[in-house]
């Protein structure tokens, strides 16, 4: 296998990992950590297909970077959330906050 | 790819798999938290092998100084606790549907990659520091921008939604 291929495989398996913890996880935080995992890989992903084909590597490198920093401002936005989900219903469980009023 | 880059390579491979497989198994959130932390490192590592040191330590700057700290806090907030809903059993069967639905996706990405292999380049491409200056400040300076405005907008929104509730409960 190529180095590409190894890369890329690696990257899948965060986001199996990071998918089936957002499926399977309750609690709000284990959720925003399983999504953290599944952008990992996805950064990973953007780097292997930029360094080791002969795209435009800089504009690779700098998608990463671009990602960290929406994967930055989307745990601060989802930190605020679970803060005033906790206040709300008492509990960061996701079960308390699926059912719609009325 | 010479025998160090393999090993220092299975290394990190290594040091992901466990890290995800820790954050995702344990029920406990500062021990998944530990576990996401230590897959951080190892892609921080992975991008270090391809050649992208800036990129690396922007991973560990980003990940692991910041966001990592922010889930803690989140953690801290919500008091989690360990006899919560999450420690409840649930029916395996539940357990074997969300397995299932993430292994298909895995399982249909993988069996493409494998069957329909992109060549790769032996030595990764070499990016200096400057080079990626120069794209951030020329060709695509507007996501640059962008991306001020959506940490910009995510920091007022955070802070705009803890204060209307503490208002609220006074």
């Amino acid at each position: 296998m190529s180095a590409l291929v190894l890369y890329q495989l690696i990257a899948l398996f965060l986001l199996v990992t990071g998918l089936y913890g957002f499926l399977w996880r309750r609690s709000l935080v284990a959720m925003l950590i399983c999504l953290e995992l599944m952008i990992n890989g996805a950064g990973l992903s953007i780097m292997a297909a930029a360094q080791l084909t002969p795209a435009n590597a800089v504009l690779g490198q700098l998608g990463t970077l671009l990602v960290m920093g929406l994967a930055a401002a989307e745990a601060t936005l989802v930190l605020a959330i679970v803060v005033v989900v906790t206040r709300r219903f008492k509990t960061s469980e996701m079960i308390a906050a699926s059912e719609l009023k009325g | 790819m010479e025998i160090m880059a393999r090993v220092v390579f299975g290394f990190y491979a290594a040091l992901i798999v466990a890290g995800a497989l820790m954050a995702v198994v344990e029920r406990g959130l500062v021990r998944s938290l530990v576990g996401l932390i230590a897959t951080m490192f190892g892609v921080a590592g992975m991008y270090m092998l391809m050649a992208a040191p800036i990129v690396a330590f922007m991973q560990i700057l980003i990940y692991v100084g910041g966001v990592s700290i922010l889930i803690f806090f989140s953690i801290m907030l919500t008091k989690a606790r360990p006899t919560g809903d999450e420690a409840k059993e649930r029916p395996l069967r539940k357990k074997a549907n969300s397995l299932l639905a993430a292994l298909v996706v895995g399982i249909v990405l993988a069996s493409v990659l494998i069957k329909f292999p992109i060549p790769s380049l032996e030595i990764p491409r070499q990016v200096n520091g400057p080079d990626l200056g120069d794209g951030l400040l020329g060709p695509y300076l507007l996501p640059f921008e962008l991306i001020s405005v959506v940490l910009f907008v995510a920091m007022a929104a955070a802070v705009a939604l803890a204060w209307q509730q503490w208002g609220k409960s006074k």
